[in-house]
């Protein structure tokens, strides 16, 4: 009985990611940080699409593909991703831009249970500017649709969830990049 | 003959008053969404004008035949809002129910058309008395629409059947579907009402319909995540969300000619009437951009409100 509803809870679950239709509303979200260190060492910490260490809950990255871009969606060629979070939570990721002169890499989720980011169809960019020598801006922005595709939401899973769901994570992310690389950490 | 001279040299003159303040009036009306309000950009001087509130995150828009109205579809709060394109005012709004998206308006006839998501029809709405007159059954998710020019065919693209549906205006009757690319979303009829354009969002590609022959012509690969498409002398060009790019392409041979560095997430893609310019709302970055279809260059820029989307036709 109790495994029956398991596995009913997990098709439950499962449905508002399955379901191929989308809240017509994109979200996004962008965040910023200023730091008190050179663009370069930033971009150090940040730029590698191998390692998500520098983001607090992340607890573990591994992938394949370096930080070489997929040259088509369909073909998913390019460099891939898994991020396991601290609680266990699990994303998979792929990396859609990569410029290491310009300093900004841009990448999407390919796949994410709404327990563990309430989103759909996410993809985002992370770019480092210089502002002189021994500063610069470390900005984060998302766009995603909420976690329920249908009308009339949850509240768990509403455009406001979805949005302050980000924002946290890029908030708190980038609080810790910044107390790391200032603190020489 | 002195007086037939006068006369043809006032027609003249009539006629260039006519084509400036034509000119004079060339506007971009972005919808944006995130922001709940709608821009006006001034295309000769690539300055917004003027902002209005809509609510109910709005996302398509299409325009009276006499471009005097622009027609918007709120999402959030399931309406049609009517806007005096002139005055720059709200004037009717009304509750269509489901997820409105795509929207269209018929060439001569009062009537628009409105694509809902949720419950898989299309919307009739008379525009006199601005009220609901009928539902047309189509594919699943219907997201852009368009009409021939002669009014006679809607074609809606059905994002969850991956279908392009023919649907007769007079019967309001589905009377064809075509199979096209992996969800295709925005939908673009040429002038001469020959052909159809589909932007598909997972397949990476435009299909090109044949309308007459209510069959598939040709597939042109794009960037990442194609939303819409515009035509201009003789090229089509997809925005490509991902891609960040607008993809250009040879109507006659449908090969690509050149991706263009664009912005973050372009969408809504219009040329105007003229043909000299192309014009695409950049959700992402907040801009609408200008681009030279000839020489297939950005060559302009200004700020509009946050996430401009502008699916449809947005120029007048």
């Amino acid at each position: 009985m109790l495994k029956r509803l398991a596995i009913a809870a997990a098709i439950l679950g499962s449905l508002p990611a399955v379901a191929l239709a989308h809240g017509p509303s994109r979200q996004k979200v962008t965040e910023s940080v200023e730091i008190n260190a050179p663009a370069a060492k930033v971009w150090a910490v940040v730029g590698n699409f191998q390692d998500m260490s520098w983001v607090p809950v992340v607890a573990k990255t591994e992938g394949k593909g370096g930080n070489k871009p997929a040259t088509n969606e369909a073909t998913n060629d390019g460099a891939t991703r898994t991020l396991t979070l601290k609680d266990g939570g699990v994303i998979n990721e792929m990396l859609d831009d990569y410029d290491a002169k310009e300093m900004t890499y841009a990448y999407e989720i390919t796949k994410v249970d709404v327990k563990v980011l309430p989103v759909n169809d996410y993809s985002s960019h992370i770019t480092v500017t210089a502002d002189g020598d021994n500063k610069s801006t470390l900005e984060w922005k998302g766009a995603f649709y909420r976690g329920y595709m249908n009308n009339d939401p949850p509240a768990n899973l509403n455009d406001e969830a979805a949005k302050k769901a980000v924002s946290d994570l890029y908030k708190s992310t980038l609080a810790a990049v910044k107390a790391k690389i200032e603190g020489g950490k | 003959m002195s007086c037939l001279l006068r006369s043809s040299a006032a027609l003249a003159f009539l006629f260039l008053g006519a084509l400036q303040s034509v000119a004079a009036a060339a506007e971009a009306l972005t919808t944006n969404q995130p922001a709940d309000n709608l821009s006006f950009v001034n295309l000769d001087t690539m300055k917004e004008v003027a902002r209005i509130k809509i609510g109910g995150k709005p996302a398509g828009i299409a325009l009276s035949p006499d471009k005097t109205k622009a027609y918007i579809t709120s999402p959030d709060s399931r309406e049609l809002v009517e806007v005096d394109a002139v005055s720059r005012a709200v004037t009717r709004r009304l509750v269509v129910g489901g997820g409105p998206v795509g929207v269209a308006a018929h060439p001569k006839l009062p009537e628009v058309y409105v694509a809902d998501w949720y419950t898989h029809k299309i919307i009739v709405v008379d525009t006199n008395k601005f009220a609901v007159v009928g539902t047309i059954a189509v594919g699943k998710s219907p997201s852009g629409l368009a009409v021939t020019p002669d009014g006679r065919l809607l074609l809606s693209a059905d994002r969850d059947s991956n279908t392009v549906s023919f649907v007769d205006i007079a019967s309001r009757k589905r009377i064809a579907t075509v199979s096209v690319g992996n969800h295709p979303f925005g939908i673009t009829i040429d002038d001469a009402g020959s052909r159809a354009y589909t932007a598909n969002v997972k397949s990476n590609d435009v299909t090109v319909i044949d309308i007459a022959g209510r069959r598939v012509v040709g597939r042109v690969p794009t960037g990442r995540r194609p939303y819409a498409v515009g035509l201009a002398d003789g090229r089509g060009f997809s925005t490509d969300q991902y891609g960040e790019t607008v993809t250009a392409f040879d109507l006659k041979t449908l090969a690509p000619i050149k991706v263009i560095r664009a912005c973050d997430h372009p969408e809504g893609i219009e040329a105007d009437t003229a043909r000299r310019n192309i014009y695409v709302a950049c959700w992402g970055d907040d801009v609408l951009l200008r681009i030279d279809p000839v020489a297939l260059k950005v060559t302009g820029k200004t700020a509009v409100g946050d996430g401009p989307r502008a699916f449809g036709k947005f120029l007048r």
